[in-house]
């Protein structure tokens, strides 16, 4: 019975990393996974291990199934309401989920990097301007006179 | 992700559910044989078991039915159906395809 371990082994990864999904979308994936293997099998006869394989990866890796699971179920089942300066902004945050959709958006270090060397600038800036101010009123005194002479 | 991956995936957000919805408009259908036809779209290169979940949502909002049915060979097929507000959604969508594709069209230099 190696065939079917396969198949059950896929849905049990599957089902493993739909935790954090409601009990009702979590059946409901898994029976409609179970029947497309299922049907297939019908009509296409597939028995060997290696058609069943083939099967499996034309469904894609459970972490890609899952990860599409929580992206369509909304924002509801997404158990992270508040902003969390984490290094990881994906909204798939099932705990037995693995990182893969990470990876879009600025990593929180590059914001920091822009934020800090904006804040030098200004500083930089208002030193820059401070000393031109300070510069400037020892200055006035001849450059005026020249300009009223001339 | 590829930088690759990343566009085809921003791109097909938005817009495969109503290619989901366009394929039981005229017929009924049932989930594997959406789901077969869409791993036969090359350029949408969907992992299929991916289609499921979006089958599902459709179904919650309410613009698809489905229905199990004894098939000929094999497990009982789910069948999935248009309903009136899914065939609305899907005609307001194609108004705002076309004039979204012709901006973007023009912006991009990609007029024919």
């Amino acid at each position: 019975m190696n065939r079917t371990d396969v198949v059950g082994e896929y849905l049990r990864e599957v089902e493993l990393r739909l935790s954090g999904l409601p009990l009702l979308q979590r059946r409901e994936l898994l029976a409609d996974l179970e029947t497309h293997i299922a049907t297939l099998r019908a009509e296409q006869g597939a028995q060997s291990e290696g058609e069943l394989i083939e099967i499996l990866e034309r469904l894609g890796s459970p972490e890609v199934v899952a990860a599409a699971a929580y992206e369509e179920a909304g924002p509801r089942s997404a158990p992270m309401p508040g902003p969390m300066p984490g290094p990881m902004p994906a909204p798939v945050p099932p705990p037995t989920a693995p990182a893969q959709s990470a990876g879009s958006g600025l990593p929180w270090w590059l914001i920091g990097l822009v934020a800090a060397a904006v804040l030098l600038f200004l500083v930089g800036c208002v030193g820059l301007m401070f000393f031109a101010q300070t510069s400037g009123t020892d200055a006035p005194p001849p450059a005026p006179a020249i300009t009223r002479v001339g | 992700m590829t930088d690759a991956a990343q566009l085809s995936t921003s791109l097909r957000r938005g817009t495969l559910e109503f290619c989901v919805l366009a394929m039981v408009e005229r017929e009924d259908s049932y989930g594997t044989e959406i789901v077969r036809r869409f791993g036969a779209e090359r350029s949408l290169a969907t992992s299929e078991g991916t289609v499921y979940p979006l089958l599902s949502r459709l179904r919650r909002v309410g613009w698809l039915d489905s229905k199990w049915s004894e098939s000929p060979a094999g497990p009982p097929r789910r069948y999935y159906t248009l309903t009136d507000s899914g065939r609305a959604a899907l005609q307001h969508f194609r108004t705002e395809w076309v004039s979204f594709r012709q901006t973007v069209d023009r912006l991009v230099g990609t007029e024919a």
